[in-house]
């Protein structure tokens, strides 16, 4: 009994030691785990807490980087732009370098290097709605030592649709005039641009409508002759000329090859008075590709009443291959003081261009897939250009003997020109161009020009330019 | 000719107009998104129906002192409603503009709803937050905004600073006590807004010290199954102001548009949207209706406890004051 009583309390007490040994295992890994379950959790919150820190870093950089000015200088130009881009200022410029050589011309002197233009375009914006601009041409004429300001603008552009621009910039006419000269076909504007006005003095609302397939513009200006610039804020009376585009691109953003077609008319309308001691407004000349002068009234001859132009005009971009027609009807009544006409001049031209390189054609110019670079073996984009153009002057500018408003021996009646060139882009930046033009010269009836007239001969020219523009 | 020329002008003065559109700049504080999208479409209607015109109200939310640095640099704002008058005060003195008495323009000191300060912590509370005394213990981990950029911060701060003054009777305990909360910061976001993002979805830290308006917002959007509000024994009154920018108004004529529309957050229909946003409302009626929504805390305000914002903000928030020898440490 007393052993069966030893051995059942040897059997508790182990039993109950061995409860207590599990327990306290049990109650240590519980300890164990719980230690590092908040561990973990201590080191999850820590992780977090760095994560949200660069999270926070991230932003702060991110807001840092749009309240910072921006400066950027790239193949555009340089700009300069307030963090959230609302002013901004770029700096652009445009440099030709032509040289032009006539052949068989009885004209001595006019072979010559030029700087056709030489220009520091200035643009921007203020509040993101009010553009300016603001264009010194150190060339061309300007290049004999006067600057002058061809462009000074401000647009107020709350919308594409609606704009309103003040100041002086180009009238909404000419397709081809209103192309920048940098990508216009040849180096020299079809005569068609001569017959339309450049730039004038005015207010003009303008803006792109229905997803930007219709492009409008209406303005009044100071009234400005053919192919001039007012650059001079000049106007010989109270009446103001008005200036309307109508420019539509129908299968603008489709896919078809009737995308890049575009046609539209452009129209002038005003009166002119130049006798009451204002200095006229005809044109100072009409010139040829080679920049001579073709045909002028006599320099007593002003406007007197009622002057318009209107220019039904087209375009065709589709891959490699760019075309542009364009016809102008400029009509004004001019007198020198005895003999007053009514005349009605007219020009039209067809002009194209193929990119042999297989780059896309535009009326932005042509951006080469590779720059020129010897080192690459890359030669950048190359063009073919060719154009039709003729021009007739109206008879009644040569009626009247020697008091007829123009000089037929020095004037002629029109012209047809034949012309066909190499435009190669070696950069998005930088254009040669190698073009011949040949122009045959019409004669008033009876008109005998005289030896040393432009007119006297067909003209052959070749002018080579080089362009850099950014 | 004439004609035609009439009609261009015509023409010119109608695009003009059409740049003129009404449009008016509400720059806000980091909370009061939710609270402005509904009261801009109220006061939208209500402009129509008085004028027959058509507004488009922006609005702009941030850290309320960061806003308004923003304004001051050139931020075109009609109109500012945020989160403290210090920070409205101080695009009078520094920025010149608006009058410095702006506060008197408007009922209430311009504080067209009020707001406290209270705490929101995970569900269950696995800390045991209780009151003000709990978050300076050591080992909880606390989520405040950056009072140098937060105006709610600031109210966070201030509040904590009246417990501890009454309770342990004077500055330097109450500074003391202050710098152990601020040790369990671990990360200072630079608005309400984004503190509440660091607790609620970043899922740091035990206790957000938060706007009340934010932390019923916070239970609306992400759960009261996830998060409780913990009201603490005391708190201050928090008394977000509005203002009209004297000097941007005039520029863009837009001067009798943000009057009217900060003098109709006193309406009822913009009164009954403040509670609705959990905001306090004003008007005793309105109040009264909403009181349900809001627990019963004992409040103290800035004027009583530290003389007004001006000198709070001098003695506490401005450089070198006390906050940075609490955070410097």
């Amino acid at each position: 009994m007393r052993t069966h009583s030893t051995l059942t309390r040897t059997v508790l007490v182990s039993g109950l030691l061995l409860a207590g040994a599990t327990g306290l295992y049990a109650d240590s890994q519980e300890d164990e785990i719980r230690l590092l379950r908040d561990q973990i959790q201590a080191l999850d919150q820590k992780l977090k807490v760095l994560e949200r820190k660069q999270e926070l870093r991230d932003e702060e950089a991110t807001a840092a980087a749009k309240s910072s000015v921006k400066v950027t200088a790239n193949d555009k130009g340089f700009s300069v732009a307030s963090g959230d881009s609302a002013n901004v200022l770029r700096l652009r410029g445009l440099v030709q370098g032509d040289s032009r050589w006539f052949f068989n011309e009885n004209v001595s002197n006019n072979d010559a290097f030029v700087l056709r233009r030489a220009r520091l375009i200035f643009e921007g914006t203020f509040n993101k709605i009010f553009e300016y601009q603001l264009v010194p041409e150190f060339g061309g004429t300007s290049g004999n030592g006067t600057l002058t300001i061809l462009d000074a603008n401000i647009n107020i552009a709350p919308k594409k649709a609606y704009q309103l621009r003040v100041g002086r910039f180009r009238e909404p006419v000419g397709l081809e005039q209103l192309q920048s000269d940098s990508w216009a076909f040849f180096a020299e504007r079809s005569v068609v641009s001569q017959f339309l006005p450049n730039r004038d003095l005015g207010v003009m609302l303008a803006g792109d409508i229905l997803d930007g397939k219709l492009s409008y513009a209406i303005g009044a200006f100071n009234g400005t002759s053919d192919a001039s610039n007012n650059a001079n804020n000049s106007d010989t009376n109270d009446d103001k000329d008005v200036a309307a585009r109508l420019f539509a691109t129908p299968w603008k953003g489709s896919e078809g090859p009737l995308s890049g077609l575009g046609f539209g008319i452009g129209a002038t309308a005003g009166h002119q008075n130049s006798l009451n001691g204002a200095s006229g407004s005809l044109t100072s000349g009409y010139r040829t590709d080679g920049q001579q002068s073709w045909f002028a009234y006599r320099s007593t001859v002003v406007p007197q009443g009622n002057t318009s132009r209107l220019s039904p005009q087209a375009s065709y971009y589709y891959g490699p291959l760019g075309l542009m027609a364009e016809y102008a009807v400029s009509k004004i009544e001019a007198t020198n003081g005895t003999n007053q006409q009514s005349i009605t001049n007219k020009a039209w031209q067809i002009s194209g261009g193929y990119v042999l390189t297989g780059e896309n054609a535009s009326y932005l110019g042509v951006v080469p897939k590779t720059n020129f670079s010897l080192s690459d073996g890359t030669w950048g984009a190359f063009e073919v250009v060719a154009r039709y153009e003729a021009a007739r002057i109206d008879d009644d500018a040569f009626v009247g003997g020697a008091n007829s408003l123009a000089n037929a021996s020095t004037a002629a009646r029109g012209l047809n020109g034949y012309s066909v060139g190499l435009n190669w882009y070696l950069s998005k930046t930088v254009r040669a161009s190698f073009d011949g033009f040949h122009t045959d010269f019409k004669y008033a009836p009876g008109a005998a020009p005289a030896s040393n007239a432009v007119i006297k001969q067909d003209e052959n020219a070749f002018i080579t330019r080089l362009q850099l523009i950014f | 000719m004439k004609r035609i020329l009439i009609l261009i002008t015509a023409l010119a003065a109608a695009a003009s107009a059409f740049a003129k559109d009404v449009e008016l700049l509400n720059v806000s504080y980091d909370p009061t998104r939710e609270l402005y999208v509904d009261y801009n479409a109220a006061f939208v209607k209500h402009w129509k129906e008085k004028t027959g015109e058509t507004v488009v109200i922006k609005q702009s939310h941030g850290g309320s002192g960061k806003q308004a640095r923003s304004v001051i640099d050139g931020l075109d704002a009609d109109v500012v409603t945020l989160a403290l008058a210090a920070d409205v005060d101080a695009l009078s003195t520094h920025g010149k503009l608006l009058p410095a008495d702006w506060q008197k323009r408007l009922p209430q000191n311009s504080a067209p709803y009020t707001s406290t300060i209270v705490f929101l912590v995970r569900k269950g509370n696995p800390k045991a937050v209780k009151d003000w005394d709990d978050l300076a213990k050591p080992g909880i981990s606390i989520v405040t905004p950056n009072p140098k950029t937060s105006g709610g911060a600031r109210w966070n701060y201030l509040a904590a600073w009246g417990y501890a003054l009454r309770k342990y009777g004077s500055d330097e305990k109450a500074q003391e006590f202050l710098a152990k909360i601020f040790k369990n910061v671990p990360v200072l976001d630079s608005g309400a807004r984004g503190a509440t993002t660091t607790f609620v979805q970043r899922e740091i830290g035990d206790v957000l010290i938060s706007w009340e308006n934010e932390a019923f917002l916070a239970l609306k959007e992400f759960g009261a199954d996830k998060f409780e509000i913990v009201v603490p024994s005391i708190s201050i009154l928090a008394e977000p102001t509005v203002a009209w920018v004297d000097k941007v108004v005039k520029k863009k004529h837009t001067e009798a548009i943000a009057k009217e529309y900060l003098e109709y957050l006193y309406s009822d229909e913009a009164q009954e949207i403040a509670g609705r946003n959990f905001y306090r409302p004003r008007t005793p009626a309105i109040a009264e209706k909403y009181a349900q929504t809001f627990p019963k805390i004992e409040l103290f305000t800035i004027d009583d406890v530290f003389g007004g914002w001006t000198k709070a903000q001098k003695t506490h928030f401005a450089d070198g004051g006390i906050f940075d020898k609490i955070y410097a440490k």
